[in-house]
C-alpha cells in the first residue's frame, strides 16, 4: 500500500476507530515506512505537552461575573428598565474612567459656579489672580487624579484593562515620574505583548526624558518577543540614540536571535552608519 | 435544619453527576448558579484550548471568562437536546475570532512564545517538549487549531466537522496534513535549522512602526 492511502487511514488509526483488518494494514506499512511511522510518533509525542492550569483567580473572576450578572437581572425584574439603566450609569461612575469623568464634571460645575457667583456679586473681577490660582490648583489636582487612575489600571489582572490604562496615559502631555516608571516597568515585564507594545508606543512620545530614554533602550536586551524587539529597534533608530549603534552591534550577537529580528537590527545598523 | 442540609448535599451530588445538557437547561431556565458546575468542568479544557492556540496565558484567561459571560447572555439560544460540548466550543471559537477582530495582531509573526510549564523531568525530555511546542506554534493557526481540537480537547472527528462546518473527510485530510507539517517543523528544529515559516523575506513587508499616532 502507498503512503497516500495509509495517510487517509491514519487519522482513524490514531483514534483507534479502524477495523482490525485495516488496522493491520497500517501497522504492516509502518514497519517498512519510516516517514509514516514518524507521523504516528509525533502525534503520540504531543501528549508530552503539559496540561496547563488556569490561575486560581480565574474561579473568583467567574464568581464575580456571575454575581454581577445575577444582580443586574434581579434589579431588572424588580424595578424595570429604568432601574437597570441607573445601575449601569452607577457602575460606570464607579469604574476608574467614570470616576475621573465624574470628578472632572464636578470640577467644571464648581469652577463655573464660582466664576459666575463672583460676577454676580461684583466683588471680584473674573480673572483675578486668586481665581486663576485656584483654577490652576484644581487643574493640577485633576491631573494627579488621572495619573492615579493610570497607575491603578496598570496593576489590573486583565490584559485589556492594563491596555486601557496605557492608552489612557497617552491623553496627558506631561507624565508624572511615577507613571513613567510604571510604564517602563510595564514595557519590561508585562505578560502580554499587546500591552508591552502599547506601553512602548506611549513612552515613545517622552523620549526627551532621560529616565524614559534609558528605560526604553535598556529594555531591548531583555525582551523575548520578536514584535517588541522590532518595535524597540525602530524606536532607537528614530530617536537617533547616541549609543544605538553600539547597543545594536552587541544585540545582534545574541545567540538564537530570531532571524527576522536580526535582519531588522542589521538594517537599522546600516541606517545609523 | 439537618434534614435541609442533607437534602442540599444530595442535591449538590446529583448536580455534579448530571449531564452537561441537563445543567445547561437549568441555566437556560434561569438558574444561573448552576453554571458554576459547568465552569468547573470546562474552564480548564477551554483554557488549554486557548493557551495552546495562542500561546498567551493572560489572553486565554480573558477569553475563558468571555465564553462564560456569553453563555449567560445567550443562554436562550441553547437548543435543548443538542450536545453542550459542541455549543460551548462554537462559542469559544467565536470569542477568539471576535477578539482578533477588535484587536488585530500587528504583524503575522509567530505569536509570543510562552514556554510551557515544564514538569520536573530529565533535561532531554524537557528539550523535546520545548521543540515540540515551538514546532506547534510555527504552524498556521487553522492547522494548529485542528490538532489542538483533536489531540488535546479530544473531540471526535465528526464533532470537529460540525464545529468547523466541513465534511468528515475534509477533517481527516486536514488532520493528516497538519501532522505532516508538525513533523517537518519538528525535524527541522531538531536539526537546528530555521523552518520554512521563519521567512526572512517578511522583513521587507513590515513598515517601520510610526510612533506618536493613535494605536
Amino acid at each position: 500500500m502507498k503512503c497516500e492511502e495509509i495517510g487517509e487511514l491514519l487519522p482513524d488509526y490514531l483514534q483507534g476507530s479502524l477495523k482490525a483488518e485495516q488496522d493491520n494494514l497500517v501497522e504492516e506499512h509502518m514497519e517498512q515506512c519510516a516517514d509514516c511511522r514518524e507521523e504516528v510518533v509525533i502525534w503520540k509525542k504531543l501528549s508530552l505537552l503539559p496540561v496547563e492550569q488556569p490561575s486560581k483567580e480565574s474561579r473568583e473572576r467567574f464568581e464575580a461575573m456571575l454575581q454581577a450578572y445575577q444582580t443586574g437581572r434581579s434589579d431588572k425584574a424588580s424595578a424595570g428598565l429604568e432601574r437597570e439603566k441607573r445601575g449601569s450609569v452607577w457602575n460606570w461612575l464607579r469604574s476608574p474612567v467614570g470616576a475621573v469623568a465624574w470628578s472632572a464634571a464636578l470640577l467644571v460645575i464648581g469652577v463655573f459656579a464660582g466664576v459666575n457667583a463672583g460676577n454676580y456679586f461684583g466683588n471680584k473681577p473674573v480673572h483675578s489672580k486668586t481665581s486663576q490660582d485656584e483654577i490652576a490648583a484644581m487643574h493640577t489636582e485633576l491631573t494627579n487624579m488621572k495619573q492615579m487612575v493610570v497607575l491603578s489600571m496598570l496593576q489590573q489582572q486583565s490584559a485589556s484593562e492594563r491596555l486601557q490604562g496605557v492608552t489612557y496615559s497617552r491623553r496627558e502631555d506631561q507624565l508624572d515620574p511615577q507613571v513613567m516608571s510604571a510604564l517602563v516597568h510595564t514595557l519590561r515585564y508585562d505578560g502580554s505583548v499587546d500591552v508591552r507594545l502599547a506601553a512602548l508606543d506611549a513612552l515613545s512620545r517622552h523620549g526627551a526624558q532621560p529616565q524614559v530614554h534609558k528605560g526604553v533602550v535598556d529594555a531591548l536586551q531583555e525582551q523575548q518577543s520578536p514584535l517588541v524587539q522590532v518595535a524597540l529597534i525602530d524606536l532607537m533608530l528614530e530617536w537617533r540614540d547616541p549609543d544605538a549603534a553600539q547597543r545594536l552591534r552587541s544585540f545582534v550577537q545574541t545567540p538564537n536571535l530570531n532571524p527576522t529580528v536580526k535582519q531588522r537590527a542589521d538594517w537599522a545598523l546600516s541606517k545609523l552608519n | 435544619m439537618k434534614e435541609q442540609e442533607r437534602a442540599e448535599t444530595e442535591n449538590d451530588q446529583a448536580m455534579k453527576l448530571a449531564p452537561d445538557e441537563d445543567l445547561m437547561l437549568e441555566v437556560r431556565n434561569g438558574a444561573g448558579e448552576t453554571l458554576g458546575v459547568l465552569f468547573d468542568r470546562y474552564h480548564s479544557p477551554l483554557y488549554n484550548f486557548y493557551s495552546k492556540l495562542t500561546g498567551d496565558r493572560t489572553l486565554s484567561e480573558d477569553l475563558v471568562q468571555e465564553v462564560f459571560l456569553r453563555i449567560l447572555k445567550y443562554r436562550q439560544s441553547y437548543q435543548p437536546g443538542t450536545p453542550f460540548r459542541a455549543w460551548i466550543y462554537q462559542i469559544a471559537r467565536n470569542a477568539r475570532v471576535d477578539h482578533y477582530r477588535k484587536t488585530p495582531r500587528h504583524i503575522t509573526f509567530e505569536p509570543e512564545m510562552v514556554p510551557p510549564v515544564m514538569p520536573k523531568d530529565t533535561a532531554q525530555k524537557s528539550e523535546e517538549v520545548e521543540l515540540l511546542h515551538r514546532a506547534l506554534m510555527q504552524m498556521p493557526e487553522e492547522k494548529r487549531e485542528i490538532l489542538v481540537l483533536s489531540r488535546f480537547q479530544e473531540l471526535k472527528y465528526d464533532e470537529i466537522a460540525r464545529l468547523l462546518g466541513c465534511e468528515l473527510g475534509t477533517v481527516k485530510t486536514r488532520i493528516h496534513r497538519a501532522i505532516q507539517e508538525l513533523r517537518q517543523n519538528f525535524k527541522q528544529l531538531e536539526r537546528g535549522l530555521a523552518p520554512r515559516e521563519a521567512r526572512p523575506a517578511v522583513v521587507k513587508t513590515i513598515p517601520p512602526r510610526r510612533f506618536g499616532n493613535e494605536m
